[in-house]
């Protein structure tokens, strides 16, 4: 077979994303490495090695708390957006409601407007209807920017499905309920399943939002880490950082698992 | 007393037609197909039946009560869907059950006693664990099939159910399906475009053209009695020549544009103008007779079977034969049918 | 009883809901204060940004730095995606993660090791300098080009991905046709590829200026106080200086602007979102 492509070409493709690759990780490998440094200092490559900054986070009340302000937030998010977005994914794909097009742009708009205009939208509003910022309003206007993510993945996978299995379910007796509990809800799982995912990690990760929507009891973990990278920080944030990238990378595998990450290549 | 009784069903789509008042009685245990080209109605009429699509105009009924405004999943019905429909996240078993489920009938013991009987019915009992995606095309078409009958429905609908099948597993589906009828005795509507599959399969056949109803009847009198041009076209692959239908000294003759004759049945009153079909299967050639003479074109190599194009006064012409003997290009031979065969065409 | 269509209004109900109330209403309470003052609806908010240099000035530097993040992104994110058409599934499974993993990670994570990275002891301004490129108090922190690095890794994956999911429609005997033809591999990338792909690489350019240009965390980071961007000047005036009706308009500018450049590309290509 002739080669489509010349040799210096194709070597300097490799080298191209070698060099990319660096680029876009980088800066997740220094994150890991500063975090298993001996030394008070923040220097990459790291002089000596310790995981003594592990041990400082596991023990800062600061860190902790603001992990698990994150944590209960995520977890709320995630079956808010999952249940919300899914159904209306359901909605959206069976194309019966005269503005079916109309609604999926409305529930993918969050997706098209930036995080701040929003953050703000959200403080103004809530500052002025209900005084106080509430750790509720964060998981609301979280959800508002996962359920994108949860109506995008569904619809990939209603997109897919045999259209006519539920005819053929009423065929076989099935009532309404019957139908969306026995048949199309199983058919969407994997799609729910990786926007639950997408969902919760989101939520953990989110910061503008976060910063914005702040209390003085109610601080999430990037907000944490925004704090202390403004003043001087210490390797402990690298520690902290590590282990969100863990949390990343874990839930990555696990989309990739259910869906098949290659799905998303063409978003 | 009718199992099905369709009264003059129109429907359209967006101010389209689709059916132009159809009415139809299938009686209790009959296996009624509907049969036409595409887009003729046949499946939306099917669709009726099972209530899936409402009509516009018309009523349905089974077993004598009025369902034209029930659900599917109130009617006593069953149907297999062309692409099977199978619930992908279901074990075949659990598959063959659902309408049971649904339908609350029999508790789990007698339910499964009933999947495993319809599975043996279509010989995948040793199946039944698997996933609908783990089966080739003709197994899932089984599991479609048991699924269809293991409620023994009021009536069963089948749309095209074998059409995406190769030509070998058709025929051992087509079989299987006659058995089946056979043993069951379920009111069946088989929807197909194909004509043999019709006339192999049917207690009677409901031919269908731009939604109306064609012609109806059982096999033998559509295959042998065509009433239209239409209906000769469909069934049978007729070749429609016009022709002078004069008297001849032994009796009516249709005389083609170019003064050559054919003998037609002597009891045929028609006279003058008229359209006769000449089926393609029952057109002999030989090489001298006393037929009238017809130039071959091309012959198509069918295997068992020749096809021969041939010119007659002009127009084109089709016979099927045997491959005894096989005729050039270019060569002139002579036709013959016997006269009873001739359909004139009054339209 | 219930119809199809009740049943799928249920469905969809709760999101209209969520969205009516925690994101439409919001956006629309911002609209109305930007136009707020003591004395009723005014523009002064605007006027105040529009006529002051200083303003003006965030606002250059905001859409400058933007449009040269999306000029950089569009240069390496193209031959990044038409590579990822060209492997076996494997290595593109391993390039889609790569690509993905720093969009999944928390911004202050990734800004936080960039942080590391170009800071004075950090690992790229002592290259530079090993390399004899550049002087002994070099650093890269709180600069301008500190941030378009940091922003290129963070949007250079929507870039990649917006491509891919056009270049993975295009029929491969595309190609091929134009080589049999005569083209040279780079003739046929010209000619062929390139103008395929072009939607891929406008909406991939939307996104990357929309993002960059309403960025918030990494810039503040990388650029320090002094090398404000948009988004920074927007937080200072909700935090430092409590002044929501002049943040609301900066914000209502920031939307604007994005508009503008959003709905002439739905208009042409009657695009939908996702």
């Amino acid at each position: 077979m002739v080669r489509a492509v010349p040799v210096w070409l194709r070597l300097a493709g490799v080298v191209f994303v070698v060099l990319t690759a660096l680029v876009l990780l980088a800066p997740l490998i220094v994150v890991v490495g500063v975090s298993i440094s001996e030394s008070q200092f923040i220097a990459f490559p790291p002089n000596g090695l310790s995981l003594r900054w592990y041990e400082a986070v596991l023990s800062s009340d600061a860190y902790l708390g603001a992990g698990w302000i994150s944590l209960q937030i995520a977890a709320l998010v995630t079956v808010l957006a999952t249940l919300v977005g899914g159904a209306a994914a359901i909605a959206i794909h069976r194309r019966q409601l005269p503005f079916s097009e109309l609604l999926a742009t409305a529930f993918l708009s969050p997706l098209v407007l930036p995080t701040i205009i929003y953050a703000i939208g959200m403080l103004m509003f809530w500052s002025a209807a209900f005084g106080t910022v509430t750790p509720m309003v964060l998981a609301l206007s979280h959800t508002v920017i996962a359920l994108p993510y949860v109506v995008r993945t569904t619809l990939a996978v209603l997109s897919e499905a045999d259209p006519f299995l539920e005819e053929a379910a009423r065929t076989m007796g099935a009532n309404r309920l019957q139908r969306l509990w026995l048949v199309v809800v199983p058919q969407c799982l994997p799609g729910l399943a990786a926007g639950a995912f997408f969902a919760f990690n989101i939520s953990f990760d989110e910061a503008v939002l976060s910063l914005f929507l702040r209390g003085p009891t109610l601080t999430t973990l990037p907000v944490q880490i925004y704090g202390q990278l403004e003043f001087s920080p210490d390797p402990s944030v690298a520690a902290v950082s590590t282990i969100m990238i863990a949390l990343t990378i874990a839930l990555i595998a696990i989309i990739e698992r259910m869906l098949g990450l290659n799905r998303f290549a063409s978003a | 007393m009718a199992k099905v009784r369709l009264h003059s069903i129109r429907k359209s789509f967006n101010k389209t037609g689709v059916l132009h008042g159809i009415s139809l009685e299938i009686a209790s245990g009959e296996f009624v197909s509907l049969l036409g080209a595409s887009g003729c109605g046949k499946t939306t009429l099917l669709r009726i039946v099972a209530g899936l699509e409402g009509v516009t105009q018309g009523s349905v009924e089974i077993d004598g009560r009025d369902v034209t405004d029930l659900p599917p999943e109130k009617r006593d019905v069953a149907m297999m869907f062309q692409s099977y429909a199978l619930l992908p996240h279901l074990s075949v078993a659990e598959n063959v059950r659902f309408p049971l489920r649904m339908r609350r009938i029999g508790n789990r013991d007698e339910q499964a006693e009933k999947v495993r009987a319809a599975l043996e019915t279509v010989q995948l009992a040793h199946l039944a664990e698997r996933k609908p995606r783990q089966l080739s095309g003709g197994q899932q078409q089984r599991v479609a099939l048991a699924r269809a009958i293991v409620s023994r429905p009021k009536v069963l609908l089948l749309d095209e159910p074998l059409s995406n099948l190769d030509a070998r597993l058709r025929e051992d589906m087509q079989v299987e399906l006659i058995e089946m009828h056979q043993r069951l005795g379920l009111t069946t509507i088989f929807v197909t475009h194909d004509q043999e599959e019709a006339l192999s399969l049917s207690d009677r056949i409901v031919l269908l053209n731009a939604g109306h109803i064609e012609q109806e009847g059982t096999p033998g009198q559509i295959y042998g009695q065509p009433a239209t041009a239409f209906a000769s076209n469909f069934i049978g692959s007729a070749n429609l020549l016009p022709v002078q239908i004069v008297d001849g000294p032994d009796g009516p003759l249709a005389r083609f544009g170019d003064g050559q004759d054919l003998a037609l049945a002597r009891d045929e009153p028609t006279r003058g103008a008229a359209t006769v079909a000449l089926r393609q299967e029952d057109l002999t050639l030989a090489e001298t007779g006393s037929g009238p003479t017809v130039k071959v074109r091309t012959r198509v190599f069918l295997g068992a079977r020749n096809r021969y194009v041939m010119t007659l006064a002009g127009q084109t012409i089709r016979a099927l034969t045997g491959n005894d003997v096989d005729f050039a290009d270019g060569q002139e031979v002579t036709l013959a049918i016997d006269p009873s065969r001739v359909r004139v065409i009054h339209e | 009883m219930i119809n199809d269509r009740t049943e799928n209004l249920l469905l969809a109900v709760p999101g209209i809901l969520l969205l009516a109330l925690a994101f439409f209403l919001p956006i629309a309470q911002m609209l109305a204060l930007s136009v707020s003052g003591p004395d009723g609806p005014t523009l002064a908010p605007f006027e105040r940004f529009l006529s002051d240099p200083y303003y003006l000035g965030i606002l250059w530097r905001t859409v400058r730095l933007s449009l040269l993040i999306t000029v950089i992104c569009a240069a390496i994110g193209f031959p990044l995606a038409y590579i990822m058409t060209k492997v076996g599934p494997r290595v593109r499974l391993w390039l889609v993660v790569m690509v993905i993993l720093p969009l999944m990670t928390s911004v202050v994570v990734r800004t936080f090791g960039w942080m590391v990275l170009l800071s004075r002891s950090g690992l790229i301004p002592e290259l530079l300098r090993d390399m004899g490129l550049v002087g002994r108090s070099f650093a890269l922190m709180q600069t301008e080009a500190a941030i378009v690095i940091g922003m290129v890794q963070v949007l250079l994956p929507f870039m990649a991905l917006s491509v891919l999911g056009v270049l993975t429609r295009i029929d491969a005997r595309l190609e091929e046709a134009a080589r049999t033809m005569g083209c040279s591999f780079l003739q046929t990338i010209r000619t062929v590829v390139l103008p395929l792909a072009l939607p891929g690489i406008v909406a991939g350019s939307l996104l990357c200026f929309t993002l960059s240009a309403s960025s918030f965390v990494t810039p503040s980071l990388l650029g320090g106080a002094r090398i404000q961007v948009l988004a920074a000047s927007i937080y200072r005036s909700v935090t430092a200086t409590p002044d929501w009706p002049f943040a609301a308009a900066q914000a209502v500018i920031l939307f604007a602007g994005i508009l503008l450049l959003l709905i002439p590309y739905i208009r042409l290509t009657g695009a939908r979102h996702g």
